[in-house]
Order: C-alpha cells, then structure tokens, then sequence
C-alpha cells in the first residue's frame, strides 16, 4: 500500500420496516445524506469509483448498476461485494483498498438491504442444502450453541448473556436510526418467547431494512472534504469452521480472533487502545463471545465483563453505542457500513447522546455465516484519529 | 430441483464413515474430500476410518420457531463421533435429535446414531442419521446397520420423532 485512506463523511437513513420504499429509494437516501452531510460538500462528479454491498436476499440489485441505477453514477466502476453478514465491512474495506492502491483518489461505499421483503430466504437456505446436519437450522441456533457451549465451559450465566441486551437496549433508544427503541431488564430478556433455547426473544436482533453510505478519499485529498477526517488504520479478514475440529470454535469464533489480530497488527495498535466498538451482536451472546475474541478481556470472563460494565457507554470500553443489531437491527449489507459510520462519528465527537469520552481508536466487526457453521467469515476494521 | 446441492446422498450417509488426514488427523465426515479443511494439505492423504455409532454432545440448541413444515421443538446438536478403533480424533456433525426428552440433553451427554429418512426432497426420500439418547429398551432395533435405503420403518416425520418435552422446562432452568 502506498498511501493512507481517509473516511471523509458518512449518511445513514433510520432503520426499520422500510415496506413502502424500494431498494433504489433507500440507496438514493442514504447517498443524498451522505452528500449532504460531507463537511466541505461533494459533488458526484468527485467520485471515482464505488462498492455496492448487499446479500440481495429480496431478489434486487445483482450487480453494480443497481446503485448507479439508484444514484446516477453511471459511468463510474461499481463493485457488488457479498460476504454473509461482513457484507458491509468488506465492501468498506475493498472501497479503502482501491483509495489505498491508488486505484482510485475518492470511494463512495454503500449498503442496503430489505430484510422484511423475503424473509423466508434466511430460513430456505438452512433447511434443505446440509441434509441431516442442518434441516431447518436457523441462525438463532446457529449462534445458540455457542451460548449452552460457553456457560457449560466457563460458568457463564443465563443472565449475563442477557446483560448484553439489556445495554444494547439502553444505548439504542438514545440513537436516532434505530428499529426497536425500547428499554428491557434481565428478566424482561428471560421472559421473551424462546427462540432457540437458550436464546429468547430479545437476545436476538430485529429482522430490519436499511441502507448506509460513506466516503473514502486518499490522504492528499482528504481534507478537500473535511477538517476532521479519520483513517482506516488497519483491517483483517478470515474464515473459519468448527467442523474443523478446534474446540474453541465451539465456544468462541476463531474467525474473529484470526481478523482481529491482523487489523491489530497492521494498525500498531492492541486490544488495550480500542476506546470505542461496534461490534457484531446478532444475538446477545455474540457480542459477550465476542469481547473475548477481540481480546478485550480474558476468555471465559466475556460474563464477568458486561456485567461489570466495561462495555457500557461510560465504561472503560465502550461496546455498541449504537445499540448495537439487538436495537439498530440488522440490514446485512447495510450492517458494517453503518458501523463505520458510528465509529467515523464517535471519532469526530458526534455521536450525539451516546458519544463516549474522547476515543481516538475506534474498531468495527462482523461475523458471518457460511457452508452451514456460524464464524465462516469475520472482518474487522480499525480506524483512528490522527 | 435438483437437490442438495453440496452434499448427495452417499455411502457414508448410511454408514459410519469418516476420512482422516494424514498430515494432521482431522476427520471429515460425512464429506469425502480431496483437500483438508484444518491444515490446507492439498491434495491430502485422507484414509477412511470408521465412526463408533455412539458419540458425545458437544453442544446443542432446541429449535422453536420453525417454518411450519418442520416440527418443533426440534433439538439439534454438535456432536463428537469416536473411531471405532479408538485411536485418532473423533468426527464433528451436526446431528438433529429424535425420540428424545430435552430434559436428557446436555453438553456431555452420550447419544447414539439411527439411521432415518430424515425429509422428502420432491418424490426422493433423504436418508441419514439422527441421534438420539441410547435406551436400553430398544436393544439393537434401532441400529443403523441397514442401508436399503428403506430404513428402519421410522419414517422421522411421525410423532415418535418428537422431542416430547415442554421448551419452557429448559428455560426454566438457571444458568450453568
């Protein structure tokens, strides 16, 4: 890589049952804002290059042109990026890739999804392509296992699980794009309707429609933008199995860890100067296993963590500010760009009512799913003030 | 359609067979493949190896809100398949329970394999296994021996497949 890339503005539209609105309506708003809320203005005549990330599971935007289509951008190279439910950050991370390469001095990113126009996809794809080993394993099962796994293992309790959701819930009615704007208590969380058990209702995110876009530009460009930019200081990305057979995949996501490490190592940074996270939250339990994997605590203790409150808004590591998927929802190739978003804003000291104290460093993760096994693709991004 | 599309129907659906890397001794199962999803030996030198019929719960979840073709409350788990030699590592599936109390289940519990038409793909019946809690009630009935393809007469969409238990009883309890 020869040059640093630089997040210059971001535009998200609010998440939710976006039923009246079509794909193009919802990327067209969230590129308006984006346009719109660039400190110095861009006009899409700057924009040299752009990355579409969505899983398409409503049967729309196949390829590139959907966001030219829905933009105006024609003319202009578009990439569909697709990576389970690190769709988002992927697509971020191969826009910053291109900035980084030379390829291109400004990157538009955008994700969208309409979760709620075909849900019987998520459903549709687990139930017959494993044959005995997947009939009908939805995702709250998927992910349900590492929860009966960890408290086996390491004495996590139903409750501390349900910690998770609990914050989550309590920072997404003060953030102003969530779906589920309300407040629940541990045992609001045990009493939901189980699901797969031992996750419940609440432990789970919202099925949510949604789109996001930010702007990359190079380091020699940047500051065409803004005053205030932020670099992407560092990614990783993995994949990973527990039909391989590591016992810690049964309980953690080694996927994580893997990705982790690298954005770690390529940003000069450790788990230690993370001041702020959005992390992936699917399921409460996620987030927990994962505090672990990113090392922000010990294994075993991801429990003890949240219920000390160190990922609390004004913790000594603030996790999800945003409220996380459990609240924000879970638009997939929407999911990690508005990540990026919630970072670029925490960085610049505009997050509003959940802005946490100060933070320089900001991290971003996604976990996904593949071939039938939860943590089969995890992408983690790093970004900084500098 | 034309079915699954990464897994056909096979001889090691209808029988216990694993194949272990030699490079790192990792056991695919039920795949038969040519490089080794652990150490990347490509290609590997797989050797076939036989599974016991009883294994250990790794894990488990218990599904309750399913499309409603698919019976609920339906456990599934992650399940450690032994050698029948003994030696060498054991195979990890995914395993679907049947004919068994949730209250029996747990990380650690013994189950052992039945062979089961496990769903109709169009006019194809899916033939496999399921796992369920090893009753000494049912002597050798169950033993997944037979590959007619016909099964055992169990046509895993009965009652009998039902895990028969209240979900509510494993909510219920605190956590571990």
């Amino acid at each position: 890589m020869t040059r640093d890339a630089y997040v210059v503005g971001s535009g998200i539209i609010e998440f939710g049952e976006l039923y009246e609105k079509s794909f193009d309506d919802m990327l067209e708003e969230a590129y308006l804002n984006l346009l719109d809320g660039v400190d110095g203005g861009v006009a899409p005549s700057d924009i040299d290059a752009a990355w579409y990330g969505t899983i398409d599971i409503a049967g729309e935007g196949s390829s590139g042109s959907a966001l030219a289509h829905a933009t105006g951008l024609f003319e202009t190279p578009i990439t569909r990026v697709e990576n389970a439910c690190a769709t988002g950050s992927d697509a971020f991370r191969n826009a910053s890739l291109a900035v980084q390469s030379g390829a291109a001095d400004v990157a538009l990113v955008i994700g969208a999804e309409k979760m709620l126009d075909d849900t019987a996809g998520l459903i549709g794809s687990a139930a017959l392509e494993r044959l005995w080993r997947g009939r009908g394993v939805t995702m709250p099962a998927y992910f349900g296992m590492r929860a009966t796994r960890h408290m086996d293992q390491y004495g996590t309790t139903r409750e501390q699980i349900a910690e998770v959701s609990v914050k989550n819930h309590a920072n997404g009615v003060k953030y102003p794009y969530a779906h589920q704007q309300f407040e629940c208590s541990v045992e609001d969380v045990r009493e939901s309707p189980t699901v797969s058990y031992p996750l419940n209702l609440y432990d789970c995110c919202p099925v949510t429609d949604g789109a996001c876009a930010v702007l990359l530009a190079s380091e020699d460009r940047a500051r065409e933008f803004t005053d205030d930019p932020i670099r992407h200081a560092g990614w990783g990305l993995s994949a990973d199995s527990f039909q391989r057979g590591d016992d810690l995949a049964l309980s953690n996501f080694p996927a994580t860890r893997q990705a982790s490490s690298q954005a770690y190592e390529r940003a000069g940074i450790g788990p230690d100067d993370v001041d702020v996270a959005e992390v992936h939250d699917c399921f409460s339990i996620t987030e927990l296993i994962t505090y672990e994997d990113l090392g922000l605590c010990a294994d075993g203790e991801g429990g003890r963590f949240v219920e000390e409150g160190h990922p609390h808004l004004d913790g000594d590591t603030p996790v999800n500010p945003s409220g996380g998927l459990l609240s924000k929802g879970h638009p997939i190739g929407a999911t990690g760009v508005a990540q990026i978003a919630e970072i670029f804003e925490q960085l610049r000291g505009e997050a509003g009512d959940v802005q946490v104290d100060a933070p320089e460093v900001g991290l971003q993760h996604n976990i996904g799913i593949g071939r039938n096994a939860t943590g089969a693709v995890s992408c983690v991004n790093v970004l900084a003030r500098d | 359609m034309s079915g699954p599309r990464y897994q056909r129907t096979k001889r090691q659906d209808q029988r216990l067979v694993g194949f272990e890397c030699q490079d790192c001794g990792w056991v695919s199962f039920p795949e038969e493949k040519r490089t080794c999803k652990r150490c990347g030996s490509a290609p590997a030198d797989f050797e076939e190896v036989g599974l016991a019929e009883r294994g250990e719960i790794k894990t488990f979840v218990v599904q309750q809100y399913l499309p409603d073709d698919i019976e609920t409350p339906q456990p599934v788990a992650i399940v450690d398949l032994p050698q029948v030699d003994g030696n060498g590592e054991a195979a990890r599936a995914y395993g679907l329970l049947t004919e068994t109390h949730l209250a029996e289940i747990d990380v650690g519990t013994e189950v052992e394999a039945r062979f089961r038409e496990l769903f109709a793909d169009g006019s194809r019946p899916i033939n496999s296994f399921k796992f369920g809690v090893p009753r000494a009630t049912k002597g050798d009935s169950d033993r997944t021996d037979d590959n007619s393809g016909d099964g055992t007469g169990d046509s895993g969409t009965g009652d009998g497949e039902r895990a028969g238990a209240d979900p509510g009883g494993r909510d219920g309890g605190d956590g571990r």
